[in-house]
């Protein structure tokens, strides 16, 4: 080999690609879709009812709209916990982690492992379709224990 | 028409690790620029033996009969 180097993510995405990334990452970690809702007035946010409540966002992160004034989210739940992903008004997309009797920490922990594998899942997505679209072939993959996923691709050069 | 070959490892959180072969001299970093611009910013990098290599060089020769 020549080198190896290390990339931090940034996420620059539109919102079907951003919410693919969610329900891949949220599948692949035992969650399911509870809603998936556009609403067209900002101001009507859903008030939780349960009784913790923890707020995250995503660094690096931008998610881009055609729709301005649109609140696009996308909730997810396991275990009487529900994640919600959303843009905020600046494009930042950010989870709200809600549960019934777990603690703050446990509730943290959720989101900021879910909102890791999206991010994993964002640059799975995008790395496969711009390699395939730059001729390049994928040859072998696969998920290790941890969760990392391991790709070997190769490209003929003229 | 070479082989390149590059190992991708895509951790838990998002971070990418590159491994480029097959490289020899510079042009690895053109590679490492494209993969930049798909995943976003370079934190490290490593450079190995083979980048000192003296690069790939196509001789033509080119004989003339009358």
């Amino acid at each position: 080999m020549s080198a190896v180097c290390i990339l931090a993510p940034v996420m620059v995405a539109a919102w079907p690609a951003f919410s693919s990334a969610v329900v891949a990452a949220a599948g692949s970690m035992g969650y399911v879709v509870a809603e998936e809702a556009v609403s067209q007035f900002l101001g009507a946010t859903a008030t939780p009812q349960r009784k913790t409540a923890v707020a995250l966002d995503i660094p690096n992160s931008q998610i881009v709209t055609s729709q301005l004034g649109r609140d696009q989210r996308i909730s997810v739940s396991r275990d009487g916990v529900t994640v919600t992903f959303s843009r905020d008004e600046r494009g930042k997309a950010g989870l709200c982690v809600l549960g019934n009797g777990q603690s703050e920490e446990e509730l943290h922990a959720a989101g900021e492992e879910l909102s890791q594998r999206v991010v994993q899942q964002y640059v799975y997505q995008r790395l496969t379709q711009e390699m395939q679209s730059r001729g390049y072939s994928v040859v072998e993959e696969s998920t290790d224990v941890n969760q990392a996923i391991h790709m070997r691709i190769r490209h003929w050069e003229n | 028409m070479p082989e390149r070959e590059y190992e991708i490892t895509i951790a838990p959180d998002g971070t990418v690790e590159l491994n480029i072969h097959g490289h020899k001299g510079k042009g690895c970093l053109d590679v490492a620029k494209i993969f930049e611009q798909i995943v976003g910013e370079q934190k490290s990098q490593r450079l190995t033996n083979e980048f000192y290599e003296p690069e790939e060089q196509v001789q033509y020769r080119i004989d003339q009969r009358h």
